[in-house]
């Protein structure tokens, strides 16, 4: 038997998913143990091997390998309990991480926090300022030495960066990426003064172009190195004694993983590794429904995550942005664009009724949990219009109490606004979803897409509840919720059907069309760099695959497009159709006959993107099929539409559910992890993998069209 | 020589009055709703739409942004977009360059009653203009296209798109021309033209517009990300009406209006009764005018209104630093909007309802024609803006809550450093640096203001990398740093403003052009608060014949001006020149001002601040009163700085 793993590590919950190769899959959630998540692993395995009713040392003794997705790079960040570095840099540009190109006031900050100007400020230092040293080096863009390393003042800096308690050495100096010499040099220096100590150069942890996220990508990954390090190495002992003979794996923001061995050292790219758990789950399940271009929605509690899938693939972003500090690391693209069931309503001074942008959090929560919330939530609102089963919310884990709710929306929103507590409670349902429909739209169209060119994936407990309205709202073509095996752990299951996947890349910014042979020459040593990662892997792998890109831009403009590059040796032609690719990328995303050719094209970054397809890859199970026509459990009154009102609806048990039943809007659908409200109008099938498919009557027939024409598109559109 | 007045070119000038409800233009049929119909909006739709007009606003400055070449645009945020009811009133603006949101107004109704006959307004129309007697921009390189949309034949609003162009001609690159002394000197300004004609871009006016530019490609690129962005709104506004019918949305565009009046006026009833005011001054009109220009304002409070009085304001003058009456309101909006209205939507058609100007036209801002405006946006009207700042800042510190959106000045001007040549590669190119963009902001009432953290008018600015910069310029850097004592001291210390230090680099030419042009050199512009002291000045240096290429092969990057030898040369308000092989160039921008009595900053603040470079020991012991422990700060001597705070209050006080 040969066992995969995913272990997802939340906040709140340990996920966790198994599989072997013949179909057989079990999950268990388990609470997250902070501040040593490493219990909560260990729990977790145990529940699924009781799951699998196997000893956990059998389960062990079988597993090909765990993919754990960790929140500890983060943590580590967003707490500050990092390990205390020196930064060396170029002299004259130490403040670069503190002047932060000033975007570092604003950046990741939403516009209602950017318009109260006076209050954004600066995140705190990166690194203390005695703990920045500059070095008199120089070396100029085209990668010529302007200035010799002063070789002196690095050992100087260097005893003094020791004395004064630093544990590890970032070190980053102007165009590293086009000459590492003085890198390198000076890790050899600080190596004779402190062997073994942890340095990373800027030349190898993102050497791409842009000094400053160069930087603070940098001392980011020297911060978090060695945590990462403390936390993986005990945990692979436990593991390893338990029985564990296959890999411990760790998956990293680009929605691919790494060795647990190999992740220290490149521990920036773990950031973000359990963000794109869904958004894999997504592209695996695309894959098996052929679904194409998937739109994934995970809101939960306090988060609303949006990612795309294109043509099968994830979007992709170069940069994030992490405490205001901007990050250069290929990563998943995955925008948070609201605060999922928690957002709170409020009426605003104007006497305006508004959902969000501020969160109840996961303490209090919601006025309903009765854990001293006391201003009303969406998710409130979702009790009191009927769509939750106080007595079933997370499968029956928490009650919730319905008065609490209605005590807050009726002080609170219904008694200003002089409406119903009803009325006020749809409102609040109704503009949520409009304006998730709002932000999901923008997410798509600035990535050059069009919504109706996908399907919506809902996830997460309260996506499902939302999802019939925003998904209609967009134009999205249907909706899948995936409620089958792997509902409660989607993301766990995104863990252990991912690849292993290393990305390197080098900024050689030039004037197109750049010499074939030099560009062949810096892909081919990409791809030697990732052989040699991939062998380090120490894993069997079905396939490997290396994919090109390079970034390109308009001379003078200053952000870039990602755009494919053939594999092998390329030659003018192939250059030229790489400048063709990018231009064509570019009208795609920004419009037709918006680019700028005429100021000429540069390529800047390279990158490559080495895939190992791992041995095992757990296929879905069948969902049992169901005959005639599904039995509601019960009917309650809910209110799904609010040109309709209250009305009786029929509650359906998503376990008694086949393959193939259908059911009608308006319905509710109880499943163990989430409750999927069909408002009228809304058509849903469970497919042969167990997912709930809705889709839609044509518009017009609901919704809040109330004033005036409901039919659309029929006026004229005036363009150039 | 004295500007002398065209006849004729009054009726480009306007009032900033909205247009009478029941104003009739040609046989034009506007859509309008009555009272009634805008009390009736739910509080469910009216969010609902609300939230969609402002994702809208959004769009379009993605839209402009992503379309456009130019980095001015799409990193140093230096556009505008908005939408405007039928009658030109501004329901929404994005978040980008507010000055340039605040004028579109004046643009529509312009528009409206000069070209609803002729050459007429029809659906699919769009109309360019630069011509700020009537409105949109601030100077003639903010190129505004206004798009009338309409709605089952009814006009039912606009919106328009303003950008920052590089070059639209005049004497010097970049249209910036230093030894100007009236319009005629600078780009001409267009009223509103037709440029796209039912739907069809009109290939005769966009050959008239590009014609005159040095970068017509580039320029026609934005003009094309423009329209663009009109007509990404007019297709999500047609859904929106074909959703909830005409007259709903534009109730709620209505009620956004309103909605921001009654919160402004809610707000202002908080407020004490008052009178505030505030000199702005700047040092020089023209290369070689050697004379201090200033703009007086002084701000009435009165119940729910505000009134800018800027009787006293110096006439306009022979030079490139007058703004319009749409740079005046420029000077206003940006503050109304981010002191006085972070939590009350950005909806200038009702903020402007609570507000009412006087200014004498011919006056350096609300300037007649001709009078020479091509530096307006970052002279005159940013000189309103920090005159502007001050009182509304001074009326908002009497209010413990509402105090906590005001700061001291922020970044006192742009310091202009523009470059142009032939670059490394060969090519030639024209860029004005955006280092400056990382001015220091103006100190909170209970805090420092935030170190090379922006301008005030633009929320969202950027600065490019130091790579980037020397990939695509002919340049190297000797430094780019925040700068010590460039902070106004105070209680709470104004957020320090920073320099660059560069030599020509790799040019085939040798060397580069430079152009530079910023005041504030002779005295500060951000002005402190409530005892707090100015930032420092501005501060550029050339230095000729250096010998900073020897000490670079010596293995020594320079740190200091004086360390650079050569000719040392304070740069005057000013000048286009040259910069040679060996030459240095330094710009010093500004930094915010400062709030409180620097003898009240807790002296454990100063030496922190010493320790990391903000401020000098000199100041913390000149300004501040703190003698430190030590020369590296971190510590202050309690004793010894009481009895030096007592000395120099003593000697405030002339007891010493």
């Amino acid at each position: 038997m040969a066992y995969v793993i995913g272990i997802d590590i939340g906040g709140t919950f340990t996920d966790a998913f198994v599989a072997d190769q013949h179909g057989r899959l079990a999950a268990a959630k388990t609470p997250s143990t902070p501040p040593d998540f490493a219990d909560g692993f260990l729990n977790a395995i145990d529940e699924l091997a009781r799951e699998l009713d196997i000893p956990a040392g059998r389960l062990l003794g079988e597993t090909d390998y765990i993919v754990h997705g960790t929140t500890s790079t983060l943590n580590s960040l967003v707490t500050g309990d990092v390990a205390r570095v020196g930064f060396l840099t170029t002299r004259g540009h130490a403040d670069s991480i503190s002047i932060m190109n000033l975007e570092g006031r604003y950046a990741g900050l939403g516009s209602d926090a950017i318009q109260h100007m006076a209050r954004t400020a600066k995140p705190s230092a990166l690194v203390p300022r005695h703990l920045i040293k500059e070095i008199n080096e120089r070396i100029d863009y085209k990668g010529a030495v302007v200035v010799p390393l002063d070789e002196d003042g690095v050992r100087q800096a260097v005893r003094d960066l020791l004395a004064d308690g630093a544990e590890a050495i970032a070190v980053s100096l102007l165009w590293s990426f086009r000459n590492a010499a003085h890198e390198r040099r000076i890790r050899e220096l600080i190596h004779a003064e402190a062997p073994g100590l942890y340095v990373a150069l800027s030349s190898e942890v993102s050497p791409r172009i842009r000094e400053y996220s160069r930087s603070v990508t940098t001392i980011m990954n020297t911060q978090v190195g060695p945590r990462l390090d403390a936390y993986l190495r005990p945990l692979q002992a436990t593991l390893r004694e338990r029985g564990l003979t296959g890999s411990l794996l760790v998956m990293q923001g680009s929605g691919g993983c790494v060795s647990a061995d190999n992740a220290p050292a490149h521990a920036v790219t773990t950031i973000g590794s359990v963000l794109s758990g869904g958004v894999i789950g997504c592209t695996r399940m695309a894959e098996a429904l052929h679904s194409g271009n998937v739109i994934s929605t995970d809101m939960g509690g306090t988060t609303f995550l949006v990612g795309l899938v294109v043509d099968g693939a994830p979007a992709r972003t170069s940069n994030t942005v992490l405490n205001q500090y901007t990050i250069s690391t290929p990563m998943v693209d995955v925008h948070t664009i609201g605060a999922g069931g928690g957002a709170i309503a409020w009426v605003d001074p104007g006497g305006n009724l508004r959902v969000g942008p501020r969160s109840a959090g996961a303490r209090p929560g919601p006025a309903c949990y009765g854990e001293g919330g006391v201003e009303p939530t969406v998710t409130d609102a979702d009790l009191v219009l009927g769509i939750i089963n106080p007595d079933n919310f997370l499968g029956g884990r928490k009650k919730l109490d319905v008065t609490l709710a209605r005590k807050t929306i009726a002080e609170r929103l219904a008694k200003p606004l002089g409406l119903s507590v009803d009325e006020a409670a749809a409102a609040v349902y109704e503009i949520q979803n409009a304006q998730t429909a709002d932000l999901v739209r923008k997410v798509v169209v600035n990535s050059g897409q069009d919504p109706r060119d996908f399907s919506l994936y809902a996830f997460g407990g309260a996506g499902p509840m939302h999802c019939a309205s925003y998904a209609r709202d967009l134009g999205a073509r249907q909706v899948i919720v995936p409620i089958g095996a792997t509902a409660a752990v989607f993301s766990a299951y995104g863990l252990a059907t991912s690849d292993i996947v290393l990305t390197a890349e080098r900024s050689q910014p030039a004037e197109m069309p750049v010499d074939p042979a030099r560009l062949t020459e810096a892909f081919e040593s990409l791809e030697t760099e990732l052989a040699t990662r991939l062998a380090e892997q120490g894993l069997t792998f079905q396939t490997v695959h290396y994919e090109r890109e390079a970034d390109l831009r308009y001379t003078m403009q200053l952000a870039e497009v990602s755009t494919l590059v053939p594999n092998g040796s390329l030659d003018a032609a192939a250059v030229a159709g790489v400048g063709a690719e990018f231009q064509r990328r570019y009208d795609e995303l920004y419009g037709e006959g918006t680019g700028f050719p005429d100021a000429g094209l540069q390529l800047i970054t390279c990158r490559v993107r080495a895939t190992g397809t791992l041995a095992v890859r757990p296929e879905l199970p069948d969902h049992l099929p169901g005959d005639g026509t599904p039995i509601p459990s019960g009917t309650r009154n809910v209110l799904l539409d609010i040109t309709v009102g209250v009305q009786p609806t029929a509650i359906y048990d998503y376990q008694a559910l086949g393959a193939g039943h259908q059911i009608s809007g308006p319905a509710i659908v109880e499943a163990p992890t989430t409750t999927v409200a069909l408002p009228p109008g809304t058509h849903g099938v469970v497919d042969r993998l167990g997912n709930l498919v809705l889709t839609f009557a044509p518009a017009g027939s609901s919704g809040l069209a109330r004033a005036g024409s409901a039919t659309s598109g029929a006026s004229e559109k005036e363009s150039v | 020589m004295p500007v002398i007045p065209i006849a004729g070119s009054e009726r480009f000038g306007q009032s900033e009055a909205p247009l009478d409800p029941d104003e009739s233009f040609g046989d034009l049929a506007l859509h309008r709703v009555d009272a009634q119909a805008i009390a009736g909006v739910d509080a469910l739709t009216y969010e609902v739409i609300r939230h969609r007009l402002v994702a809208v606003t959004d769009d379009m400055g993605e839209a402009i942004k992503r379309m456009s070449g130019s980095v001015v645009v799409t990193d140093c945020n230096d556009f505008g977009a908005a939408i405007m009811d039928e009658l030109g009133e501004t329901v929404q603006v994005g978040l980008y360059n507010m000055q340039l949101g605040s004028s579109l107004d004046m643009a529509g109704r312009w528009t409206l009653r000069n070209r609803s006959v002729s050459p007429g307004i029809h659906p699919g129309d769009q109309f360019l203009l630069n011509d700020p007697w009537i409105g949109g921009g601030l100077h003639q390189n903010d190129v505004t296209v206004l798009a009338p949309l309409f709605y089952q034949g009814q006009l039912f609003c606009w919106t328009g798109a303003v950008a920052h162009q590089v070059d639209l001609g005049g004497v010097s690159p970049g249209s910036w021309s230093v030894d100007g002394r009236d319009v005629f000197w600078e780009s001409v300004p267009i009223p509103p033209v037709t440029i796209v004609e039912r739907g069809r871009l009109r290939a005769d006016t966009e050959d008239m517009y590009l014609r005159r530019s040095r970068v017509p490609k580039l320029v026609g690129l934005d003009l094309r990300a423009k329209i663009g962005a009109n007509n990404v709104a007019h297709e999500r506004l047609t859904t929106l009406i074909d959703k909830y019918g005409p007259d709903t949305v534009k109730a709620v565009m209505k009620r956004m209006m309103d909605d921001a009046e009654t919160r402004l006026r809610a707000k202002l009833r908080m407020l004490p009764e008052g009178e505030w005011s505030a000199v702005a001054h700047q040092d020089g009109g023209r290369a070689d005018d050697r004379q201090v220009h200033k703009i007086v304002v002084r701000m009435t409070k009165r119940s729910d209104r505000l009134h800018f009085d800027f009787t006293g304001t110096d006439p306009q003058v022979e030079g490139i630093i007058n703004c319009t009456l749409a740079g005046l309101r420029g000077g206003i909006l940006p503050i109304l909007l981010t002191m006085l209205c972070p939590d009350i939507p950005w909806a200038p058609g009702g903020i402007y309802r609570c507000v009412d100007i006087t200014s004498e036209p011919g006056t350096i801002n609300n300037c007649t024609f001709p009078a020479g405006i091509g530096k307006a946006s970052v002279n005159s009207a940013w000189a309103t803006q920090n005159a502007v700042s001050e009182t509304v800042a001074e009326m908002l510190a009497t209010h413990p809550e509402l105090s906590r959106s005001a700061t001291s000045v922020c970044s006192g001007t742009w310091d202009l450093t523009l470059l142009a040549g032939v670059d490394q590669r060969g090519g030639g190119f024209a860029t004005m640096l955006c280092d400056a963009m990382a001015g220091g902001l103006g100190a909170k009432v209970d805090g420092d203001g935030v170190d090379t953290g922006g301008v005030n008018c633009i929320p969202m600015g950027r600065t490019a990398d130091v790579e980037i910069n020397e990939f695509s310029f002919p340049m190297l850097y000797l430094w780019r740093r925040e700068e010590v004592d460039s902070g106004g001291p105070g209680r709470y210390r104004g957020g320090v403003g920073g320099s660059s230090c560069f030599i020509p680099y790799d040019s085939p030419a040798q060397g580069v052009h430079l152009v530079v042009s910023a005041n504030g050199k002779a005295l500060p512009q951000a002005s402190g608060l409530a005892g707090g002291y100015p930032a420092a000045t501005q501060w550029d240096v050339l230095i000729r014949d250096s010998s900073v290429r020897r000490r670079l092969a010596e293995g020594v990057i320079p740190s200091r001006i004086e360390d650079l030898g050569g000719h040392t040369d304070t740069v005057p308000p000013h000048l286009e020149t040259d910069l040679g092989a060996d030459d240095v160039y330094f710009t010093h921008w500004q930094g915010g001002g400062g709030l409180g009595d620097p003898l009240l900053r807790e002296p454990e603040a100063v030496a922190r601040d010493v320790a990391l470079g903000k401020v000098s020991p000199q100041a913390a012991e000149r300004v501040y009163g703190v003698r430190l422990a030590d020369q590296a700060g971190s510590d202050a001597d309690a004793e010894e700085t009481e009895r030096l705070r007592h000395h120099l209050r003593q000697e405030r006080a002339r007891l010493t």
